[in-house]
């Protein structure tokens, strides 16, 4: 009888201090005591998350290759067929590509786009039945990552980063209904919003234009954030797969299929910073000079891709 | 000290359990939930020790499951599901009855209920992510998960406490 009382006792006090943590917790959990549980509880955890996901983690790959085996013959012959096309392709890219990087550094904006990035790894992920989509990797603030980073793979925008201890970071992924990203339709002027619909397969942008004109197939890429945080600009996210609402609407909706599979999610990279623009500067006028052709060949060839003033001063000096 | 070595078998098997929930069971493709390791492991040690450390067992689990990364819900949802599971399931199965059927039956019931009363609870209190089409099928694959993991943790964490704290058994 003394047993089972006790026994109620510890039982009422743990269901009071949950419902506690519960309220507290949702009155602010940015800051105050849960905050701090959180991260102490974090901090621990990690490590061992580390050491496990660094077990795990080669043995999950290799479950995953196994599981595809099948259609990875399937997806070298296309590879194969489309490497040949792309061969035969190349020689005109090459020269397109010439001519774009002069162009480019005409402009001044050689660089643009480039992103600092420190690649990591998924080394946990939660629960399904707990309706979060988010994930760990085992980068954190000793690597310089810090909360609201965008976080990419080699596809298209993974999420971003929404806590770190010093040797994990938490991604909260695009799919999760709590996300949300600026986006833009690549091509276009139209912008909206993408927000996650917590499935895998489908994202929900909702378009500002309410009689913006998409197709489906469209692309749609990041629109960047102030500073960059949380969302670098011109990230892919994914295609239009449908369209939804009637123009006329306040605002038309499309549904986005999402690059990235975030089911089989394994290398990622952090976006730790864009590269600066480079300041744009009024073009130089072209100096016609017709003895270019005679002195000025040993710069010309030597460096393509030299801005108009490098290979203008050698020709004024060799003038006299 | 019978006490702390009770606490700590408890803390270890805990924190095994939650790490490896995170690190392996949800990475792999399981059709509908993840595996609630946790939870039986909660539900092994209220059938090996009772309702109070089921219930404090339940407690510390929970919290753990809400502060490891990559958990972004509320705190304190997981932790106060977890303790009613570990009291009810202590209770469910007193020492003396040691019955398996009983202990996987229970721990079934337990991981479908659970994700029935983060799916409720969510709800409750306005949270954007529950998705209810799901929770039928999370709920029974939950129950599956659970009974298959009690076949085998429940005997095993009964040996376990047996062999590392013989006191508890001696009554």
């Amino acid at each position: 009888m003394r047993e089972s009382r006790t026994t109620r006792i510890v039982l009422a006090i743990l269901v009071l201090v949950s419902i506690t943590l519960v309220i507290i917790d949702l009155r602010g959990s940015s800051s105050g005591p849960t905050a701090f549980i959180r991260s102490a509880g974090a901090a621990v955890v990690a490590p061992l998350e580390r050491v496990s996901g660094a077990i795990f983690g080669p043995v999950l790959s290799l479950g995953d290759s196994l599981g595809s085996l099948g259609e990875k013959d399937a997806q070298i012959a296309d590879l194969e067929a489309e490497n040949a096309r792309l061969k035969s392709e190349l020689d005109v890219v090459a020269n397109d590509k010439a001519r774009v990087a002069e162009l480019d550094a005409l402009m001044g904006l050689a660089g643009n786009n480039g992103y600092e990035t420190v690649p990591a790894q998924v080394i946990a992920v939660g629960p399904a039945q707990g309706f979060a989509w988010t994930v760990t990797i085992d980068v954190g603030s000793r690597d310089g990552v810090e909360p609201s980073m965008s976080v990419i793979s080699g596809a298209g925008l993974v999420g971003r980063t929404i806590s770190v201890t010093p040797t994990t970071a938490t991604v909260l992924l695009v799919v999760d209904a709590t996300s949300s990203v600026g986006a833009r339709l690549a091509g276009t002027s139209q912008i909206g919003i993408v927000s996650g619909s917590g499935r895998q397969d489908a994202l929900q942008m909702q378009l500002l234009d309410p009689l913006a004109v998409v197709d489906v197939g469209d692309v749609v890429v990041s629109f960047g954030s102030e500073a960059d945080r949380p969302y670098a600009p011109g990230i892919p996210i994914g295609t239009v797969l449908q369209m939804r609402g009637t123009e006329g609407q306040l605002t038309r909706s499309a549904i986005v299929e999402p690059y990235v599979d975030v089911s089989r999610l394994d290398i990622v990279g952090v976006v730790l910073r864009v590269d600066e623009r480079a300041p744009r500067e009024p073009l130089p006028m072209p100096t016609p000079s017709p003895t270019n052709s005679t002195t000025g060949d040993d710069t010309a060839t030597a460096d393509d891709s030299a801005t108009i003033d490098d290979s203008a001063t050698p020709d004024e000096t060799a003038v006299p | 000290m019978m006490v702390v070595r009770r606490l700590l078998l408890c803390l270890v098997l805990l924190l095994l359990a939650a790490v490896l929930e995170l690190t392996l069971l949800a990475p792999l493709p399981f059709p509908g939930a993840t595996p609630p390791l946790v939870l039986v492991t909660v539900a092994a040690l209220a059938f090996a020790f009772g309702p109070t450390t089921g219930a404090v067992c339940g407690f510390v689990g929970g919290i753990l499951l809400d502060v490891a990364p990559p958990a972004a819900g509320t705190l304190g949802i997981g932790a106060l599901i977890l303790t009613v599971v570990g009291y009810a399931l202590g209770r469910l199965a007193d020492p003396s009855d040691r019955r398996l059927l009983v202990g996987v039956g229970g721990t079934a019931a337990a991981g479908g209920l659970s994700v029935l009363a983060v799916a409720v609870l969510g709800g409750l209190l306005g949270n954007p992510r529950t998705q209810w089409g799901d929770v039928p099928g999370l709920f029974v694959t939950a129950a599956v998960y659970a009974a298959l993991l009690a076949v085998l943790l429940v005997p095993l964490i009964q040996r376990l406490a047996r062999r590392l704290v013989p006191e508890a058994f001696s009554r």
